[in-house]
């Protein structure tokens, strides 16, 4: 696919967490037991970054996931100059969006949680603690993890809106927000998020070719075959 | 950065084939136009939401019988409110289209909560049929659509708050630009319920008396409901003059979950890189369509990039936000609508229920209607929660 490059790629889920670099590593125990069972206010800032983010104990799990996984990216996008950040696009893409923060909201209306009654916003929050001004888009998939994200960020590149994207896909399902849904429509996964950095090829080993896989599987991919290029 | 004038034109540009529309004026786009013309206002309390300690049940509602026309038509989705609405407006809108197979057919659904109403009365264990519990999903809803209207393309949901419909907009211009589809419908629809009303009520942002865009006195938005679709063809598959879909873009304030940047700067990227991808200057804009939501820092924002973008020389320009509410994800596409009723008419819209303009907003501010001296190119922009922004250039094109 032309000169366009994953960057960068990680992965985080009940299973573990890791990026293209480091592999896919196991959660401690008893945080992964709990990871497991979807107990995610386990699931601490601090459990895989040293840095501080501020607000994350306020935001969804949407949100919270989605900032997590461009962390685990592990680029330092704080070295980046002003122009290049206002150049930098976020695809995200979500099949159960906001229902957890719907659910809570319908429980018990508050400003606080009403503000994360939108998909969009993991990328508001993505963007507040990373400075991108580039291109937006936040898309609504069926259930199973698809292209399109990635197909969308590529156009940005070939196009020039952007000079890099990040694809983001995240979901984080809450008990309550699955006794929403119709039974047979239970989403797969009751949490998990992944990201991909795309770019223009630059020569860097770190960079890998579009494959024909989904967003979810591209990551998981990557970060399980840590030297795959 | 953007793409370069023979690169743009050398694209298959999307072109406007026809646009349905429900709204607080009822349905069908001649409802719509009947507002525009009159500078008319479709605000109003509804009693049935009273008592709720909502700051307001003023809100642009679509009227209860065009609500019961459109289920007694269509009896399989009667509490389907958000399917009705959109497959009324995309059925107006495809009216006359060039026949292409379904696989070149395409879809893209704006939304921010799809189905509001079915997921309130699955919460409150309340009766809900099997289609709208579906809708609580908004890419099944999108799914649906795009199944009763023959659509085997692409399918998209974009869910990007206040800015959904023109991102939707985008997406079908693009998609047809790449030549994944030769015609893609375009639906923006939102329900107002008490899920949004306490919302918004809750962050204090609602008008009791009705918005009052870009007013002096103004205190905050009306909420609205209602669809809006576009049919977008490959610019060839039409006969001349036609409406095309020329430039776009988006951007991020990286500022504030909520509240807008208060500088604008945000809204200025999103404007300039739609210009830069119509390859239009500024000065080739001859009307602009505002954001305009009522609310004190929307308006202060909006109005302070217009200045940065256009200077002292803003082309005329108007906010709808009186006529039907803010319709949140139907916004971009029943706004852009309107805009392209007005060019049908000859006419620049003016601002129902705006009284006294704020001396910070501009002064080519329109309070009534005006004939139209020269339509050839409009600007649609509109910004959101999560720091969003975007615009949209609209081009008329001869041969």
């Amino acid at each position: 696919m032309s000169d366009i490059v994953i960057k960068a790629a990680c992965w985080l889920g009940p299973q573990g967490f890791g990026n293209d670099q480091t592999g896919l590593r196991d959660w401690p125990t008893p945080l992964g037991e709990a990871l497991r069972r979807g107990e995610l206010e386990e699931l601490r800032w601090s459990e895989l970054f040293k840095s501080e983010a501020q607000r994350f104990a306020r935001m969804d799990w949407l949100s919270r996931l989605g900032l997590m996984a461009v962390e685990l990216l592990d680029v330092h996008f704080e070295a980046r100059e002003a122009k290049d950040l206002e150049q930098t696009g976020v695809c995200v893409e979500t099949a159960a969006g906001c229902l957890t923060s719907d659910a809570e909201f319908l429980r018990l209306p508050r400003p606080t949680v009403f503000s994360y009654t939108l998909p969009s916003t993991v990328i508001g929050e993505i963007c507040i603690r990373h400075r991108f001004k580039g291109p937006m888009l936040c898309l609504i998939s069926s259930g199973n993890s698809t292209r399109t994200a990635m197909d969308e960020a590529a156009a940005w590149l070939r196009d020039g809106s952007a000079k890099s994207c990040l694809c983001v896909s995240c979901e984080a399902v809450s008990p309550d927000a699955a006794a929403l849904l119709p039974p047979d429509l239970a989403l797969e996964n009751t949490w998990q998020a992944c990201a991909l950095l795309l770019g223009r090829k630059s020569g860097d080993p770190r960079e890998c070719a579009l494959g024909n896989d989904t967003l979810t599987e591209t990551c998981r991919h990557l970060c399980r075959a840590t030297r795959r290029c | 950065m953007g793409a370069s004038l023979e690169t743009a034109l050398s694209q298959p540009r999307a072109a406007v084939a026809g646009c349905g529309a429900i709204s607080a004026t009822g349905a069908g786009i001649g409802t719509l136009a009947d507002a525009l013309r009159d500078n008319r206002s479709a605000l109003r309390a509804r009693e049935a939401f009273a008592g709720k300690r909502y700051q307001t049940t003023v809100a642009g509602w679509v009227p209860e019988e065009t609500i019961a026309q459109l289920a007694a038509r269509d009896p399989e989705h009667a509490d389907a409110r958000a399917f009705l609405m959109a497959d009324a407006a995309l059925r107006e809108a495809a009216r006359n289209l060039p026949t292409v197979a379904a696989g070149r057919r395409a879809l893209v659904l704006s939304t921010t909560k799809a189905d509001i109403l079915a997921m309130e009365r699955v919460f409150h264990r309340q009766p809900c049929s099997r289609t709208a519990h579906r809708h609580i999903l908004p890419r099944l809803l999108a799914d649906d659509l795009a199944a009763a209207h023959q659509v085997r393309g692409p399918v998209q949901c974009v869910s990007a708050a206040c800015i959904s419909g023109l991102l939707a907009l985008q997406q079908g211009a693009s998609l047809i630009e790449r030549g994944a589809a030769d015609v893609v419908l375009v639906a923006g629809a939102d329900i107002v319920s008490h899920f949004v009303l306490a919302g918004f009520t809750s962050l204090k942002s609602l008008d009791p008396e009705g918005c009052r865009p870009f007013d002096k006195s103004r205190t905050g938005l009306s909420l609205g409901e209602g669809a809006g679709a576009v049919a977008l063809v490959r610019r060839d598959l039409l006969p001349s003059p036609v409406w095309t879909i020329a430039g776009w873009g988006s951007s991020n304030d990286a500022n504030h979950l909520t509240g807008p940047s208060r500088d604008g700067s945000g809204l200025v990227l999103a404007i300039n890189r739609a210009l830069q991808r119509a390859a239009v200057n500024a000065d080739g804009i001859d009307y602009l369509h505002a954001h305009g939501t009522g609310t004190l820092y929307n308006d202060n924002m909006e109005s302070l990039a217009l200045r940065a973008v256009f200077g002292e020389n803003v082309p005329p320009c108007s906010s709808s936000k009186g006529i039907f509410g803010h319709t949140l994800g139907a916004a971009g596409v029943l706004e852009t609508i309107l805009c392209l009723l007005a060019a049908q008419a000859n006419t620049l819209p003016g601002t129902p229920r705006l009284v006294e303009c704020d001396p910070v907003a501009p002064q080519s501010m329109l309070l009534q209607p005006q004939p139209a001296t020269r339509l050839r190119c409009m600007l649609k922009i509109n910004s959101g929660f999560a720091g969003a922004n975007a615009a949209l250039v609209l081009r008329k094109e001869q041969a």
